[in-house]
């Protein structure tokens, strides 16, 4: 799976989770947050993703990530193993 | 499950995938087995066998065997649970009224000294009324769930308790978390929720930090923004402020809160919480807060102890005189020995490790076989990097007992014994 690919499965889960946000609006270089995000919302977002690609990584690599590019590039290390 | 098995932790572990409901995750059993997590795990739920005093004994989970500690680790910050006077008055009501008040508090639960605890209290904290609840977690969860509705807006600092996050759950309120402390984050988020109903909500002291909330500055922006204010001084009350009325009192500001919530299990030495509000704002929590009115209102004599706990605690200065003397020479104390306090402000200190998970569990160990009850703090109750022991200073300490402790975290921690 390429980094691009796990990228639209974010933001199809992004879609799903937050109000008014569509995924084809949504840059991986911004933050979760400023698509109006809370924390609880962020671990559904991360939860749904990682069940969705059929990998378990652990929160403590998760939770200094800066945006979502970020978070593509922790999940890829994942499928790649 | 994977080799990295010591990065998971607890917040690994919430959403189950296993197709059978009543059972754990597939890979949970397989986590919780590894020698390494079970050894992590082993500092909790360890048996008091006494009292929670600061000088008690524990049945540890470590050896098997029963030691004689100082304990640093309970909320009996002044001593409260185990008062003479205290448990004398806790006996006057559990002869008088037995156990339980055996009924919720709208039908038959409420008896003569919970209406006069909660008058006291409501005198105490300046405001109207006051509405107690058998737990303190239940008094957020309820008043939270039983204030907010879909559609409006919870403001909350990002550090709040779980409660809260759970009464904002259940209320189907929006809720936005601003950065700690952050006025300029908050001042965003009521931007965002101009023109809603809007609750904002801190603590008095931060559980796992020991930090107070920027609250004068924090009420000027919710008045600006037309927003209620809700203060959660679970750790605060009985020991800020004058009279000890809390950080609001501390501040000079007890008359702009909205909400003030305070529990009855740390330095009360009891158990349950209460929120103390308008009148008109509490007879409206009564029909709305299930914590409240779908609970058997609160053991009659645990409020006869509380009452008398109130009384001991406001009628001078001595037993929180006694507490801050105890933090100023602790906190001296380790400061002189380099660690990193973070901001503490209070008398819940933070002793940050940093990222080690095994370094923190080897230090627990280690202090607990010499003799101080110490208890860990990991992720996700803390951030992964700042991994933490949480000092509870207590008004029960003695020097020696202070200086037993400094020698034990200078010989661990400072110096690495085993």
């Amino acid at each position: 799976m390429t980094k691009d690919e796990i990228i639209e499965v974010i933001k199809v889960v992004i879609e799903d989770n937050l109000d008014d946000v569509s995924a084809g609006d949504i840059d991986p270089r911004k933050s979760m947050k400023d698509y109006g995000a809370n924390s609880l919302d962020m671990i559904e977002v991360v939860s749904c993703s990682m069940r969705e690609l059929n990998i378990k990584v652990p929160r403590a690599e998760l939770a200094e990530l800066q945006n979502i590019e970020a978070l593509a590039d922790k999940f890829l290390e994942y499928t790649d193993a | 499950m994977p080799d990295n098995i010591l990065n998971f932790s607890l917040a690994d572990f919430f959403f189950n995938d296993n197709p059978d409901v009543l059972g754990a995750p597939s890979d949970f059993e397989e986590w919780m087995a590894h020698p390494a997590v079970r050894k992590g795990f082993s500092f909790f739920e360890q048996v008091l066998l006494e009292a929670p005093r600061v000088s008690t004994r524990i049945l540890s989970n470590l050896d098997g065997r029963e030691h004689r500690i100082i304990n640093l680790t309970s909320y009996n910050y002044l001593g409260l649970s185990t008062h003479p006077e205290v448990i004398a008055a806790s006996k006057a009501a559990l002869d008088k009224y037995g156990l339980g008040s055996s009924g919720a508090p709208l039908l038959s639960g409420t008896l003569d000294i919970h209406v006069e605890f909660a008058r006291r209290l409501a005198e105490f904290k300046g405001k109207e009324d006051c509405l107690l609840y058998s737990s303190g977690l239940g008094a957020n969860v309820g008043a939270i769930q039983g204030i907010m509705r879909k559609g409006d807006y919870l403001i909350m600092d990002e550090k709040c308790h779980k409660s809260l996050v759970d009464g904002g759950t259940l209320s189907g309120a929006k809720m936005l978390f601003f950065a700690h402390n952050d006025l300029d984050n908050l001042q965003m988020m009521l931007e965002k929720a101009k023109g809603k109903r809007i609750l904002v909500v801190v603590e008095g002291v931060y559980s796992m930090d020991g930090d107070l909330p920027k609250l004068p500055e924090i009420l000027d922006l919710c008045e600006a923004y037309n927003a209620g204010s809700y203060i959660d001084e679970a750790h605060s009350t009985l020991i800020f402020g004058e009279n000890g009325r809390g950080v609001a009192e501390h501040f000079g500001v007890e008359d702009r809160i909205g909400v003030s919530f305070g529990t009855l299990s740390k330095s009360f030495g009891g158990v349950g919480g209460f929120v103390c509000a308008t009148k008109s704002l509490i007879r409206y929590l009564k029909g709305y807060s299930s914590a409240w009115n779908f609970s058997c209102a609160p053991s009659p004599a645990v409020t006869g102890g509380l009452m008398k706990a109130l009384e001991v605690a406001t009628r001078d200065s001595s037993l929180r005189d006694t507490l801050w003397a105890n933090v100023s020479y602790l906190k001296k104390g380790l400061e002189g020995l380099g660690l990193d306090l973070g901001g503490s402000e209070s008398h819940v200190i933070p002793i940050i490790i940093g990222p080690s998970g095994e370094k923190l569990m080897g230090y627990a160990g280690a202090m607990q076989k010499r003799g101080l009850f110490l208890q860990p703090v990991d992720f996700p109750a803390v951030p992964a990097h700042a991994r933490r022991f949480r000092i509870s200073v207590s008004s029960q300490l003695s020097r020696e007992e202070m200086d037993e402790t400094l020698t034990i975290i200078e010989d661990v921690i400072v110096k690495g014994a085993d």
